[in-house]
């Protein structure tokens, strides 16, 4: 995958969840018209909300291991107390894809594999990397509040909550690195193009 | 695999695209030094936000989550009102203070705008005493440091709260917005723990609990 192509194209971005809402969207429309109701809590069947949950959670993995390779190749522009904090953001990046990996083997699903390479913007200095790894951190917000209301499971959306969390905590450390506002608003919806 | 109880979240094809302009728009008339403009810009919106068709869920649970998130915020502005109207804090802490103030006021507004869309009322303004209900010692408080571990203890408690709820409410949007303010919540968590030398991410998921 193209990463600058994809921070900047939203239909990029989108592409990640669109097929999945899809087959959400269409199993709760259908099991609402049959309830004629939909108001109610709705006891779904694990099979097909289960699968789509994986597609859901495979997305969100394709994203963190991204994160993971980008923090991975910035490093070696970081210095001091800098560097540090990439380390640690880059094995946090990793807690969440190992999270995301067992998650989707409890649903009965295969997690995807990081890619044998990514095409990174040229990084040439540690402002270079704290910039990348800020658009990096809010596409991925962007990505995961959008998918955010078709995760089946209570406590899959909780999850992702925490995740999301922590990639804004991660942004407000960059943009501190940075020297810019570490949070610059009441909420936090990552970039939206 | 065993069947797990659900619950169907209402309007899956919610629109982030929507609620990033209605922050755009918020942040910039703030920026063009519109000082009470996020409180009525806030309220103006929201019904973007919270379409009307939510209205169905009248004292449904999401309505019961809001009760408690408008109480938190409003509890957590006046703590911060308590901590800035100290002698306590030095001119740059009292600045970022007055920042999260704004930030949690922006919240309350939000969720009490959505809470009387779905037909409920707000709960009554908080008094002091009623923070000890979330974090206790705000009277005891004797210095910057005081303060700052005092507010951790707050948005470590509000971060907790919306944790809780993502499992729980139907709204696609309520989700949403929940999420974006729970970071929000974290982002100001970050700010208060470097103030006092602490670790600013020291969990890889950030639930408030751990």
């Amino acid at each position: 995958m193209d990463v600058d192509s994809f921070l900047r194209d939203p239909l990029s971005r989108r592409r990640f969840f669109a097929r999945s809402g899809v087959i959400v969207a269409g199993s709760s429309a259908t099991f609402l018209a049959a309830c004629g109701d939909d108001t109610k809590l709705a006891p779904v069947g694990p099979d097909e909300s289960d699968l789509a949950d994986v597609e859901l959670l495979n997305a969100a993995l394709d994203l963190e291991l991204m994160a993971v390779a980008a923090y991975t190749a910035g490093a070696p522009l970081l210095k001091g107390e800098v560097l540090k904090v990439g380390k640690l953001f880059l094995e946090q990046e990793q807690e969440h894809a190992d999270g995301l990996a067992s998650a989707i083997k409890d649903a009965g699903g295969k997690p995807n594999q990081a890619r044998a390479s990514y095409e990174f913007p040229e990084l040439r200095s540690q402002t270079d990397v704290l910039k990348f790894a800020v658009d990096l951190e809010n596409t991925a917000i962007a990505a995961y509040i959008d998918a955010l209301p078709k995760l089946g499971a209570g406590e899959l959306r909780a999850t992702a909550a925490a995740i999301i969390s922590n990639e804004a905590e991660h942004i407000a450390v960059l943009l501190g690195a940075l020297g810019m506002e570490q949070v610059p608003g009441a909420f936090v919806f990552g970039k939206v193009a | 695999m065993a069947p797990r109880p659900r619950v169907t979240v209402v309007d899956g094809d919610a629109d982030t695209a929507l609620v990033a302009a209605y922050e755009r728009d918020r942040r910039d008339l703030i920026r063009r030094g519109i000082g009470l403009g996020g409180a009525i810009v806030a309220a103006s919106s929201i019904p973007l936000l919270w379409s009307a068709r939510n209205a169905f869920a009248a004292g449904g649970p999401d309505a019961e989550i809001l009760v408690a998130a408008v109480r938190l915020e409003r509890i957590a502005v006046l703590a911060y009102d308590t901590a800035i109207a100290s002698d306590l804090l030095t001119p740059a802490f009292a600045r970022v203070a007055r920042r999260f103030r704004g930030h949690e006021q922006a919240h309350a507004d939000v969720l009490t705008t959505a809470l009387t869309d779905l037909g409920g009322t707000p709960p009554p303004e908080p008094r002091i005493k009623d923070i000890d209900s979330v974090v206790k010692g705000i009277g005891d408080l004797k210095s910057q440091a005081d303060v700052a571990n005092f507010t951790i203890e707050l948005e470590t408690a509000a971060v907790a709260a919306y944790y809780d709820a993502h499992s729980k409410l139907i709204d696609a949007k309520l989700l949403q917005t929940s999420s974006s303010i729970m970071a929000n919540e974290a982002q100001h968590l970050v700010v208060l723990r470097q103030a006092v030398d602490r670790p600013p991410v020291p969990f890889a998921f950030e639930n408030g609990k751990t």
